[in-house]
């Protein structure tokens, strides 16, 4: 257990770099770099509050970028899980459909894109099935390698107790398989944003896609970098959501640590 | 001689088909008879198919060959948990339920009336000394009161029969000790069957009425032990002049085992399971 002086130590130490790196970021930015094709920080700051925050069609934009990735991120989260527990339930169902999976899974998906949006259209909907399509594979693979990695002691402990097969996967492969199915929920956040956001920089009407690439294409680099930090804030609070619901539902991790520190000294 | 609760004849267990290459005889031909209230001991090289024998007697597996009655009724292949209850390691806490969760599920799935479960999962945990840790989780507790709390989840269940898989495995040697004496006394209390599965000589010398000595692949009963005293033992019966003596007669007659076991396992062909 690390020492409370320690780690704000840590703490200290990590927002020195930060400041640093912004104070390198700043310099270079005002006095050296193309105006052109960088901004200095306080210039990215004064695009948000000027070029940014007064337009509401751009707040539109980022508002709908939001549902976007909420509804692609709830599709893969149902429909993940849904399949990870049919393919992982018996040892007999993910040899017959896990190859499916990750055959699927190795495609490269950004190939796929012009296609996506053939079949979608140039709205949110080509946006949300692209997002989907990113997210879903890492929720059913770990799902899938969560009920795998069961421990065989586990299950033959429960199986001499007489726990029928609906028990069994109740109480000991649903609940071992929560951490997996966590870590396939963080990384499937993070796909469902990658495949949201390269959707609509590939084509957009009005979107965050849009926007950025009128902001590129007029070396304009102020307020593109303000929405590229607009979009780095979406994405952190997705993650923080999901960080803080694996923190409330994992067993386990629901205990204080501080019993845990006088049990075991 | 008192009536048997375990009756084992002519088991054998095989891995595989006979005749492929990678075919195991675990267990060759046994038969033994545990006598109600009898603890016995299972004691050999790793490998020679001490959990097997477990594991057949608690029904976990289908014997190739052979039958195993327990308490009058035929086990083949599916457990009895009204009658049987098995301890394994301490790793056997689920770890995402607490030690009182613990208790319920194990009691759940015994089919134990719900109104029961705490009564007893608290009167287990009193006798090992563990009722302040109920609400605690497996890996908030130390590896010796791990297995205190298994042990007494494995009690709790009250049944007349009780498999010891290498309970002490993981736990350092003045862990186990102590741990050997409370399961003396808790069990000379209770009257259960018990049979016990290590490799430790000391624990087998220091718990069993009789110890079964097996010899390396295909397992097969090499010699049974008697060890006369009552029981709860005392610390003392360690340092009587018989407890060597029996200790060292276990010693030989498993030093040829164990040689031919590590033999076996320098050549892939036999090694695994």
């Amino acid at each position: 257990m690390m020492s409370s002086s320690r780690s704000s130590l840590a703490f200290w130490l990590r927002l020195v770099l930060v400041a640093f790196i912004f104070a390198a970021l700043e310099i270079y930015g005002r006095f050296y770099a193309d105006p052109a094709f960088m901004s200095p920080p306080s210039g990215i700051f004064r695009a948000f509050v000027e070029r940014i925050l007064p337009e509401p069609k751009i707040i539109e934009a980022l508002f709908l970028c939001v549902l976007q990735i909420a509804a692609a991120y709830g599709l893969s989260i149902l429909f993940g899980t849904l399949t990870g527990l049919l393919v992982g339930a018996t040892s007999f169902s993910r040899s017959a459909f896990f190859p499916i999976v990750l055959l699927l899974f190795a495609i490269p998906q950004v190939s796929l894109l012009p296609l996506v949006i053939l079949f979608f259209g140039l709205g949110p909907a080509a946006k949300i099935a692209f997002g989907f399509s990113h997210g879903v594979f890492p929720i059913i693979m770990n799902v899938v390698a969560g009920m795998r990695d069961v421990k065989e002691l586990h299950l033959r402990a429960a199986r001499s107790m007489g726990a029928s097969r609906s028990e069994t996967i109740r109480h000991v492969i649903l609940p071992h398989a929560v951490p997996s199915l966590f870590t396939g929920l963080r990384l499937g956040m993070t796909m469902t944003l990658l495949g949201v956001i390269l959707a609509e920089l590939y084509v957009s009407t009005g979107g965050v896609g849009y926007y950025t690439r009128l902001f590129a294409e007029n070396y304009n680099p102020a307020p593109l970098f303000a929405l590229i930090g607009c979009l780095a804030v979406i994405a952190i609070l997705f993650n923080e959501l999901v960080r803080l619901a694996e923190k409330r539902l994992t067993p386990g991790l629901r205990r204080s640590a501080a019993l845990t520190n006088l049990v075991k000294e | 001689m008192s009536e048997s609760a375990i009756s084992i004849r002519n088991v054998s267990q095989r891995y595989g088909d006979a005749g492929a290459p990678d075919s195991v005889l675990a267990l060759d031909d046994i038969s033994l008879e545990v006598r109600k209230g009898e603890f016995v001991c299972l004691l050999g090289p790793s490998g020679c198919g001490k959990s097997t024998l477990l594991n057949v007697i608690g029904g976990l597996f289908k014997p190739t060959s052979g039958t195993c009655h327990v308490a009058g009724r035929l086990v083949d292949g599916s457990p009895h948990p009204d009658k049987i209850a098995f301890v394994f390691q301490e790793s056997t806490l689920f770890p995402w339920y607490s030690i009182i969760e613990n208790f319920r599920i194990a009691l759940k799935f015994q089919g134990i009336p719900q109104s029961e479960w705490d009564d007893r999962a608290m009167q287990a945990l009193k006798a090992v000394g563990m009722s302040s840790f109920a609400s605690h989780y497996p890996d908030q507790l130390s590896v010796g009161m791990r297995q205190r709390v298994n042990m007494a989840r494995g009690i709790c269940v009250e049944t007349d029969i009780l498999l010891m898989d290498e309970p002490f495995a993981a736990l350092d040697e003045q862990t186990r000790m102590v741990l050997g004496e409370d399961l003396s006394q808790l069990l000379a209390a209770t009257g259960k069957t018990i049979v016990f599965v290590t490799h430790s000589l000391a624990e087998a010398v220091f718990l069993s009425d009789r110890i079964v000595v097996m010899s390396a692949r295909p397992g097969k009963i090499k010699t049974i032990i008697d060890v006369n005293e009552a029981h709860p033992r005392s610390p003392d019966f360690m340092l009587e002049p018989r407890f060597s003596e029996l200790r060292n007669e276990c010693y030989a007659l498993l030093r040829d085992e164990i040689r031919s076991t590590m033999a076996a396992q320098r050549d892939p062909q036999s090694a695994g399971a």
